[in-house]
Formats: C-alpha cells, structure tokens, sequence
C-alpha cells in the first residue's frame, strides 16, 4: 500500500472539514479523488502531505509515518497544486531545474532529469521564455513539470485542469496515464467527473469530509439503482400518459420539460425497447433518442441528492 | 546542491524589476537629488575669495584700499581678488559676470552690485562695518585726537567670542548626515527581501512555499540559502550606492569608509531579519504583513529623527530604552556617531547592540519558521 489514511479529523474552529476520512491508495494506481468544491479534497491532500496539522487519524506513504520531518518519504513524493506555483524571475529551464535541485544533488542529475521533464510536457520550444509570457495551459503544463521532474514514485495532483482549455487538458490527462504507465502511483483530486472517470482506475467519492463511496467506476456505479438514462424528444404529451410511462416496471423517474422526456430505468435489459412500444401503443411521434449508461454524478446524485457541480 | 539554490535565488532577486528599482536605483536618485539640492550649501561651507573691481574717481580713501586688500577670511584666506579698472570696464565686467560688484572709490566707497546673492551680502556687510567704523573712529577722533594714542583703533576692532571652535580635524560637512540617512534607510530596507524570503518557503503563504515544504530539502537549510542570497544581492546595492557616492558625486567620507562599510553589513542583517521575523511572526496574509513591515521601518526611522531630529532627542530623554531597541536609530547613531565624535566609542555601542538585535531576531525567525505544520494554509 502506497497511501494509507485511517480516521482523519481535520476542523476549523467549529467547521469539519474532514470527519472520520479513510483513504487506501495501492501501488500503481490512479487514484481519483471526487467531490465538489469545498468537500474537503484539498485540505486531505495537505493533511498527507503534512502542511497541515490535523486533529486525529493516521498517515502512512510507502509504509512508514508521514510527518514534516519525513524526508526520507518527501523524496519519492510529487505535489502538483491547484495554483500554479512557480517563480516569474525564473524562466521555464531554470524552474524546472531549481525544484529539480531541491531534491536532486548532482549538477549532471539535474539537467538531465530537466530535459525529460521539458520533453514531457512538450515546453521545449518555451524552455527560455518566463512564466508571464506562457498561456494558461502552458503554465499548468510547467507546473505538472516542477512536480514531477525529480521522478518521484507516488503523485498527487489536485485539480491540475482547471481553468485549462480543452486541448491542454487532453494533454495533461494523457502525461498522467504516462507517468502511471512508467510506474508512479498516482492521486488525481478534481471535481470533473468525466476527467475521474477517463483516467482513474479506483475511485473514492468525499463529500463533507466523508468518504461517502469508493471503487472501481464500473462498482461505484453498480452501487446505484439507475441501470440507463433515456432521453426522448417529443412533441405532443399529455398528463395521461406520462403517469402511465412512470407505473412501467423498471422505471425509476421521469421528467418532462418542454419537448424532452428524461427516462432513467433501473438495471435490466430491454428497457428502451419497452419504452418505445409504450410510445408506438399511445401513439406519441418521438424525434431523437438518445441512451446513456449511469455517470458518476448520477451516483453522487443518488447518494448526497445534490450534483457533483451543486 | 545549496550553491545552485543560491544562484537561482539571486537570479530571482536579481530579475525581479520593482525590488532592483528600490533598492539599486531608488537610493542613487535620492543621493543625486540630496547632491543637486544641498550642493550650494556645501559650498557655502567653504570660503572663495570674491572678484571685485576697484574704480578710482576723483579724492579718494587710501585707507580704504588697504583695507580692501588685506582682508582676508577663515584660515588666511584673501577676501577679495580685487581689479583695478575705469568704470565702463568694471561694469562690463560685472555684467558679464566675471565680478560680484564694483566699488566706485571716493570719500564715500559706493557699491554696485547687478544682483543680489550669498557673496553680493558679504561685500556689502564688509563695506558696511568699514562705513561704520570709519565714522566712529573719525567722530571720536575729532572730539578726542589722543584717542588714537589711547588705544582706540584695539577697543574699535576688539569683539568677544563667547563660543569657542573646537577643531576634532574633520572637515565642516554637516550634509553628510543626510548621506548617512540615506545609507541607513537603505540598509534598513532588506526588511522586504528578509520578509521575500520567508513567503517563499512558507506553505501557508505562497505555492512556491507549500511546494518546497514537501521538498525533502530541510526548510532551515533553504532559509539560509535565500537568505544568504538576499544578503549578497542587498550589499551589492550598497556598494553601488557607496561607489556613486563616493566616485561620481564625490561625498568625502574622510577615514570612515571601513566603519560604514561596516555598520551597513550588520545593518543589512538587521533589515533582513527584521524582515523575516515580521515573515514569520505575524500571523496575516503576506500583503499585511508587507504593509505592517512598511509601518515599523518608517516608524523606526521617525522616531530616529531621520524626519525631525527633535524626535531622536525626545526619544533619547523621555523614552531611552526605546532608543536602544530601535534598529533605525542604531544604524543612525552608528553613522552620525563617526561624524560627531573623535573616538569610537558610541559606534562600537551601537553596532553591539544593532549586531544583537540582527542576530536575535534571526534567531527567532528560525525558531519560528521550526513550526512544521500549519492549522490553515
């Protein structure tokens, strides 16, 4: 086991931020950590990371205790946070070369493992320019590097994608499978769900401090009782009808707003089938129809009865 | 692995244009507006002879001549450099500036002067006093002609000092507290990169800190490191700022140059652990903790009487333990201490207790910056 947390209380004054958290990451993995804004995903992250104190509970990385003092553990560890954290007075070599530096001691070691680092996020073509004159993307991109040039065993990024425009993002998650594939365990904190689902292989879902689930994607989403989400467009529908739609066995909701019927079913085959004869038998003219498997936010949807973005 | 962070952190500190515009340029400026604007003052400290012409019309006092050319200032210096001309040629000459004023010599000398000026009222002050005294001496003379076998002309010329000028060999520059001052605050101004330091490797404070904070590095050792660095990068301002002085402005330090050099090393730690213990103490966002930096530093330097000398004295009678702990007025003391006075003895008081002070307050940032984890970043 790479991570291990057990009961951790973190409060703020009279505010829990996290109540009783249990967190088990394995070796190789990538770990997501799902949850809204403010569900306490980043102050876990600092716990383990030991910035900050914590009230109860129990940290171990590669085994041993983690605290301030834990060097020996802070080497094969790298942070990628939230903000960007480099130095403007620095361009995007000498960056990457100084957090390189502070765990690194061979001058040799260090522009060797620099240069991987600059190739892995492709920034070679920036190496001379300064933080100021990159875009958005491309200081995630130099962040993601400050953190893992030093080649470290076990990765924590918390939501490195946000505010990144999509073509970024796509290279961002697909650096993370690399880094996974050459070894590193990773944890991946973000509240983008449909990021958790593309990348992470266990998933633990936190919501005020708590872990409220965790799995695989394909577990977590057993765990619900919606099998499939049918959404419909419709032109013409009564009252009538709709209630009867609602009393089909194995229906679990339905909504109408304006020309669109939402139809989530629970788990068996056959479903849209029995819901498109029941439209042929009223005689109700549907247009597009669409069906979709349950997402993570239908769990947490199921679970908290709020959505992951509320 | 320490020389390479070093470097990176003078590079930092180095590229980082508003601190190199405070601290290198900014000082340099003042120096040069403290030179334009008291230059003429300095020179007013020096006597230079002044060039006057002499018209000789008609009957005139011999005497007065004399007078005129045996006069002489301070230390034997001749008063007048005096022409001998007609009149068209003296005001010519006055005109072109070549002179300060005529002197039309008859009975009664007349003045003429084109503006008035420092040297136009010395002329007129000389001519003045010789006016008066020449009809004192006649008027006495003429109710009493033994007067002049009776000592008259000593009693005239006699005058009382009741100050005595005490020569301590160093040369009349009173403006060179302002250049003291200006070295000073300088020194004193390291507070911001002291406090820099501490916000970079802090986690509750910047990214950068919470970064380095899980780095395996020991935080004590990358304190050193940057603050080394701030140290090497601060007292390079100071040596530019001692080397315009000094060469460019030419501001004559006398014997002193060591003992500056000196108190401005300890003074630079003293700013610089300043700025760190505020960094470290203060439990506010990094902008407070700037602004509360602002407010000691300046505090520091009014109650040093860097902006009303009665401050200093105030302080020194009413509030003297005040004084003793007040960084700014060390640094001060230190410095005016090696212009006022001929032995060591207040500077080395001064730097003993400014070096105490620098190096407590490093202590304690250290301590503080000990505390591994924060209850909220």
């Amino acid at each position: 086991m790479v991570v291990k947390v057990e009961g951790l209380v973190k409060r703020y004054d009279k505010l829990v931020a996290l109540d009783y958290l249990d967190l088990q990451v394995e070796e190789g993995e990538i770990f997501g950590l799902l949850g809204p804004n403010g569900s306490g995903k980043t102050t876990a992250i600092n716990c383990i990371l030991s910035l900050l104190k914590y009230d109860k509970g129990n940290i171990e990385i590669f085994g041993k205790t983690m605290g301030p003092n834990a060097y020996d553990i802070k080497k094969d560890i790298g942070i990628i946070m939230q903000n960007v954290a480099v130095f403007d007075e620095l361009t995007v070599y000498e960056n990457i070369s100084y957090f390189c530096s502070l765990y690194v001691k061979k001058k040799e070691e260090v522009k060797r493992l620099t240069k991987e680092a600059l190739e892995f996020v492709s920034l070679e073509d920036y190496k001379n320019f300064y933080p100021k004159k990159l875009s958005g993307g491309l200081l995630r991109r130099l962040n993601i590097a400050c953190g893992i040039v030093h080649k470290p065993k076990l990765i924590i990024l918390d939501e490195p994608t946000v505010a990144v425009d999509p073509q970024s993002r796509n290279k961002i998650l697909e650096g993370i499978k690399k880094l996974n594939e050459e070894g590193a365990t990773i944890i991946y904190t973000s509240h983008y769900m449909e990021e958790v689902e593309q990348i992470c292989s266990n998933i633990a879902i936190i919501d005020k401090g708590r872990v409220i689930a965790k799995g695989t994607k394909d577990d977590l989403k057993a765990m619900i009782s919606i099998g499939e989400k049918i959404s419909m467009e419709v032109f013409q529908m009564e009252e009538e009808p709709l209630d009867a739609l609602r009393r089909l066995p194995n229906i679990y909701s339905v909504e109408h707003r304006e020309n669109l019927l939402e139809i989530k079913s629970k788990k068996g085959k056959n479903n849209l089938v029995s819901v498109l004869e029941f439209m042929q038998r009223m005689n109700i003219h549907v247009g597009k129809v669409i069906t979709e498997l349950p997402t993570l936010n239908d769990v947490f949807l199921e679970i908290t009865g709020k959505e992951l973005r509320d | 692995m320490s020389f390479q962070l070093y470097i990176s952190r003078l590079k930092c500190l180095f590229r980082n244009k508003e601190a190199m515009f405070w601290c290198y340029l900014f000082p340099i400026m003042l120096a040069s507006c403290f030179f334009f604007a008291f230059n003429n003052l300095w020179k007013m400290e020096y006597f230079e002879t002044l060039p006057i012409a002499y018209v000789s019309e008609g009957e005139e006092d011999k005497t007065f001549t004399q007078v005129l050319e045996a006069a002489t200032a301070d230390e034997g210096v001749k008063m007048f450099d005096i022409t001998y001309s007609d009149e068209a040629t003296a005001k010519q000459m006055l005109d072109e500036g070549e002179i300060d004023a005529y002197i039309l010599g008859n009975t009664k000398p007349e003045l003429y002067v084109k503006a008035s000026g420092l040297n136009e009222t010395i002329i007129k002050s000389f001519l003045d006093t010789y006016r008066q005294m020449s009809t004192t001496v006649t008027a006495i003379l003429q109710k009493n002609p033994n007067a002049i076998n009776e000592g008259l002309l000593e009693d005239v010329m006699a005058h009382n000092t009741y100050l005595e000028a005490v020569k301590n060999d160093k040369k009349p520059a009173e403006l060179l507290v302002y250049f003291y001052s200006l070295l000073a605050f300088t020194c004193i101004f390291a507070g911001n990169w002291g406090l820099d330091e501490v916000v970079n490797i802090q986690a509750n404070l910047s990214g950068r800190g919470a970064r380095v904070s899980v780095s395996p590095i020991p935080k004590m050792k990358l304190f050193l490191c940057n603050i080394l660095a701030a140290f090497t990068a601060h007292m390079g301002s100071l040596l530019l700022l001692f080397f315009y002085m000094y060469y460019v402005i030419k501001i004559d330090f006398g014997n002193n140059l060591m003992y500056l050099f000196a108190v401005c090393m300890v003074g630079s730690f003293a700013g610089l652990g300043l700025g760190a213990f505020i960094g470290v103490w203060v439990k506010k966002k990094a902008e407070v903790k700037e602004a509360i930096l602002s407010v000691v530093t300046l505090g520091g330097a009014f109650l040093s009487g860097m902006m009303m000398p009665e401050i200093k004295y105030m302080v020194a009678t009413k509030f003297p333990v005040l004084s003793y702990i007040n960084p700014v007025n060390l640094l001060t003391d230190a410095m005016y201490s090696l212009y006022y006075y001929d032995n060591y003895d207040r500077f080395y008081i001064n730097i003993l207790l400014l070096g105490i002070i620098a190096f407590s307050l490093g202590i304690l940032s250290i301590v503080g910056l000990r505390r591994k984890s924060y209850a909220s970043i």
